[in-house]
């Protein structure tokens, strides 16, 4: 199973802590106009450090 | 290089790769974006080859999004883990025999400013701690005795990554590492200290746990390079590999770096603190 972080659009913020503590380029999207982050899953590793750094619990791996 | 030869033709831009008019269009060339604005453009690194959570992939991503002119920059990297995602990027890039990097820039910008005697080019060396600290630490140190108007940004994550864990000067005091079992027996080398008295006309030392901190300094350490002389950029990038902590934890281990051997600090000289008031009176503020 190919694994990469998903985001729960209900608990997003968009406060981008994500974005910049990802270490993969081009991996989360920020949507201004809905002030949420999309993830492109294909580039995704799945560390899990952007759902650390989540203080919304809005990421997860899965 | 003028901004306008990176500028598509339009009759031809629909043959151009799509990454390429995407970076034209919304990213960082001939534009004013940084690492604030991350996530609305395409970046100019690409898909890095490191581990999973790797703190110096980080780094170099953050880096590269806070400079000031990428069109204009030339990167120069060594041998390490820096050098496989710099490799990926989409800035004129060279790579050096390990631990050169220092003087092979100092050449490339004498180089550059006599071939574009009215442009700013900028010559960024992007390294790792062997490379700067052990290997080329002479050659670092001279580069800077000589005032060479080059910015050096160190991604020490205290250890030799890409060849097994041994012990880097930067590694902390009683490190154990894989190649060092008894642990290091000796203080991490303090560059930061040396670039002060060596002549930098700027320093900051960082983690990448603050991010637009990280852009300010490289921001700051890039322009003040072009007028006034070398800079230095110490940035931690933990390495969850050889440190042996989970890939989620990096920021923490970053975080908590920070608030003890890793806290944020900066010195300039008077001519660079003078030199940063009017940049950011000019732009506002400093591209962060």
């Amino acid at each position: 199973m190919y694994l990469s972080v998903r985001v729960d659009k209900e608990k997003c913020i968009g406060c981008k802590i994500c974005i910049t503590s990802c270490p993969e380029p081009n991996v989360f999207i920020f949507l201004p106009e809905q002030k949420l982050v999309e993830v492109n899953e294909s580039r995704c590793k799945a560390c899990g450090l952007c759902t650390t750094v989540c203080a919304k619990e809005a990421l997860k791996i899965g | 290089m003028s901004k306008k030869i990176i500028t598509p033709v339009a009759s031809l831009a629909h043959i151009l790769p799509e990454d390429y008019r995407d970076l034209v269009e919304k990213g960082p060339h001939g534009k004013s974006v940084g690492i604030k604005d991350l996530g609305s453009f395409k970046e100019i690194t690409e898909e890095h080859p490191h581990c999973a959570g790797c703190g110096v992939s980080l780094g170099v991503r953050l880096a590269l999004a806070a400079l000031p002119a990428p069109e204009d920059t030339l990167v120069v990297g060594t041998p390490g883990c820096s050098f496989f995602a710099l490799s990926q990027t989409a800035v004129n890039y060279s790579n050096t025999a390990f631990g050169n990097q220092n003087s092979v820039a100092s050449g490339l910008k004498r180089m550059l400013s006599i071939r574009y005697p009215d442009k700013d080019k900028d010559v960024v060396v992007m390294a790792g701690d062997g490379g700067i600290a052990d290997i080329g630490l002479d050659m670092t140190l001279h580069s800077w005795f000589r005032g060479e108007k080059i910015s050096t940004i160190m991604l020490d994550n205290e250890v030799y990554g890409n060849t097994g864990g041994q012990e880097s000067g930067m590694s902390p005091e009683g490190q154990v590492l894989h190649m060092a079992p008894k642990g290091k027996n000796f203080k991490k080398i303090p560059v930061f200290e040396m670039a002060r008295t060596a002549g930098c006309v700027y320093g900051a030392r960082v983690t990448i746990a603050s991010p637009k901190r990280l852009g300010r300094a490289v921001n700051r350490a890039i322009l003040l390079a072009r007028e006034l002389g070398p800079t230095y950029v110490q940035i931690y990038t933990p390495c969850p590999t050889n440190m042996k902590f989970s890939p989620a934890d990096t920021i923490r281990i970053a975080k908590e770096a920070g608030s003890t051997h890793y806290a944020f600090e900066e010195f300039m000289t008077e001519e660079a603190a003078l030199r940063i008031a009017v940049m950011e009176g000019e732009q506002g503020k400093i591209q962060d």
